[in-house]
């Protein structure tokens, strides 16, 4: 049987490297110190080695076990689902890039404006939900709580 | 005693005491609401307001807030798939189903309703148990603590499902989610482990972005993926689906009293905290399962799942204060903010709290009762809007859940490395669920490793090999097998009966 790669076996992979880093990094350590990182690493690596093994071969489909948790939505084209999976995780970096680049105050009431209105959502909705957004930040955390909000880096920059 | 308990709610319900009670109350549901905002933090955040309060009404207005932030903590986990908490976070596996399935309004009102249960249950715990827990608790040395943790490590058992390949799945997710609480300095050797010379990792990982991007992002992910609203087409249950919700509560009576009775005593045992007695609770749910069948119902919307975690949950409130109040040992940061509220307002923990304060004492009885009524009273009338929630437009709800799981993550530590947290672990969860991986037996396993290393070591030092002869160790060794093998006989047994049947 030719051996596919799919994501169980490249999940397996991951955290067989990190057990493996674990026990590595443990060996420098004081026997108190290590010994939980060990007793746990060393099984981990051999359940994840096993996982992976069970999975060549496989395709995803056939290796997705009924996990006592939610599913994601299968019933949509996966060629939709997948440009909406990237749209998502663009969206998701791209609030962080701005949170860390122009803070949260000015970065919560932007990503909600430009989010809504790439959505197609009206003007008048992305702008009072933006507005929204930033009285609710500035009220709760900021002037009832007092809770500090850091520049963003450009700011930072220009001191 | 029972005049002091009388008295108890009549000092409560004077207006002044119960005026900053309503306050107290009102800033909690709002506090529960919003993922951004724990309880412990606005806690801490109100003690300087109690300054000019009388005692009663101090504990009024604290209590009164804290003890029903888990209960809104519910509603946001139900509605949106973020944990309101981070004792909430077990409600989001059967709750947000049912959100998604229309069953919204039936997840919240048995939400609320086994909340409300474990509350009160809660409340008589400690009415009833102030003369009598000492003993019980000084039972509990760290080697008893030790084997609390290990037993509900082998919850992941019941965690992980047991078709396919689950059960291995779960015990790679536990055993990470243990790998994932040794980073941070070693209390033994205070030698840095997995901190890659982040300053930030020192303390190791907060629970807070780790439980809102576990649950947060694969739920953000998937709204996104359909392109609708959270309840998709499926027409939301209205006041009739509420109503079902709080008649499963009774349904189900039993477990939701065996699953209040675990939140309270884990909030009795110091340093295990509500984050575990929500999944110790879960766990037992999902054992409740007659076989197979009936168990696979658990993380797609089954209501028991629903009502575990929500009883326990707002129970352990009750036994959190129980060694708090009677020895001034506090079982959870919550509790140890309010211990200071106890010399704030000039008084001292331990037994003038059983004599000379006793109405006070009750006075904090009547406020857990109280104010979980009057949330749960004000949540059912509401819910119906609420639940209106999950037919808005995906497109227009992703933005804000968005900003409240990130701010929700920002404020655990104000410290922007809380976003990466947030993101490493919404994407771990993503990859989990498209791998078909359970979640919960990493949490359980991230929630108990630091319990279960310090608890090792301290016995280790202070008894030797010894105290795995101490009598409550065996008896939870003996608990902890048993609760590891009893799905596997259950689901044995239900094949069994099942080739019968067909025979």
């Amino acid at each position: 049987m030719k051996a596919r790669i799919n994501l169980n076996v490249m999940m397996s992979l991951a955290i067989m490297a990190v057990s493996a880093y674990a026990l590595y990094a443990s060996l420098q350590w004081p026997f108190k110190t290590a010994l939980f990182p060990r007793v746990l690493s060393i099984p981990l690596f051999f359940l994840a080695t096993t996982e992976m093994f069970l999975s060549l071969g496989r395709s995803q489909k056939d290796v997705q076990g009924q996990a006592m948790d939610f599913q994601m939505t299968d019933d949509i084209d996966p060629a939709l689902a997948r440009r909406r999976t990237f749209m998502i995780f663009s969206s998701i970096l791209g609030f962080l890039l701005l949170i860390l680049l122009a803070g949260f105050p000015l970065a919560v009431p932007l990503f909600v404006f430009l989010y809504l209105k790439l959505a197609g959502e009206k003007w008048l909705l992305s702008s009072l939900m933006a507005v929204l957004c930033w009285l609710f930040m500035e009220g709760i955390f900021d002037r009832l709580l007092h809770l500090p909000f850091p520049q963003g880096w450009l700011f930072s920059l220009w001191g | 005693m029972f005049d002091a308990f009388i008295q108890g709610l009549l000092v409560i319900l004077q207006w002044h005491t119960l005026a900053v009670m309503l306050l107290g109350i009102f800033l909690g549901f709002w506090v529960g609401l919003l993922p951004g905002l724990g309880g412990s933090t606005t806690l801490a955040l109100m003690l300087p307001f109690i300054y000019k309060m009388s005692p009663v009404e101090a504990f009024a207005f604290l209590l009164g807030m804290h003890s029903v932030v888990a209960t809104t903590g519910d509603i946001t986990s139900v509605l949106f798939g973020i944990p309101g908490e981070g004792t909430t976070a077990a409600t989001v596996l059967d709750g947000h189903a049912m959100a998604k399935k229309g069953e919204a309004g039936r997840a919240l009102g048995a939400v609320l309703m086994s909340s409300l249960m474990g509350a009160l249950i809660g409340a008589f715990a400690l009415a009833i148990s102030i003369p009598i827990v000492r003993p019980l608790v000084l039972m509990f040395g760290s080697p008893e603590l030790f084997m609390v943790a290990i037993l509900g490590i082998t919850s992941i058992s019941s965690l992980s499902g047991q078709e396919g390949r689950s059960l291995l799945r779960g015990l790679i997710a536990g055993l990470l989610g243990l790998l994932f609480a040794t980073v941070g300095e070693d209390p033994q050797a205070a030698m840095q482990r997995f901190t890659f010379g982040q300053l930030y990792l020192w303390s190791g990982l907060d629970l807070v972005p780790v439980l809102v991007g576990l649950f947060a992002i694969p739920e953000i992910v998937d709204l996104a993926r359909r392109g609708k609203a959270i309840a998709g087409d499926v027409p939301v249950g209205h006041i009739s689906g509420v109503m079902e919700g709080v008649k499963d509560t009774f349904r189900h009576f039993w477990l939701t009293i065996r699953c209040s009775l675990i939140g309270t005593w884990i909030g009795i045992l110091p340093g295990l905290g509500g984050a575990v007695a929500q999944w110790m609770a879960y766990a037992h749910a999902v054992q409740s399962a007659k076989d197979a069948t009936d168990r696979d119902r658990f993380g797609k919307g089954d209501v028991r799942g629903v009502i575990g975690p929500g009883a326990a949950n707002n129970s352990k409130e009750g036994g959190d204060l129980i060694p708090t109040i009677a020895f001034g040992v506090p079982g959870s940061s919550s509790m140890a903010i309010l211990l200071a509220a106890f010399f704030m307002v000039g008084l001292v923990p331990g037994p003038d709290m059983l004599n000379k304060h006793l109405v006070l004492t009750f006075s904090m009885v009547w406020t857990l009762i109280l104010a979980n009524i009057i949330t749960v009273a004000v949540s059912l009338a509401v819910l119906n809007h609420l639940a209106k929630l999950t037919r808005v437009r995906g497109s227009v709800l992703i933005p804000l859940i968005l900003f409240l799981a990130f701010i929700g993550s920002y404020t655990a530590n104000n410290n922007p490395a809380d976003l990466v947290t947030f993101l490493f672990f919404g994407f771990l969860g993503y990859l989990m669920i498209q791998c078909g991986w359970p979640r919960a037996p990493l949490v359980l396993g991230f929630v108990l490793g630091r319990i279960v290393e310090s608890n090792f070591y301290i016995s280790t030092s202070r008894y030797g090999a010894a105290w795995l002869h101490r009598p409550l160790v065996l008896l939870l060794i003996g608990l902890s097998i048993l609760v590891m093998v009893y799905p596997f006989l259950r689901f044995r047994r239900g094949e069994a009966t099942g080739k019968e049947a067909i025979q």
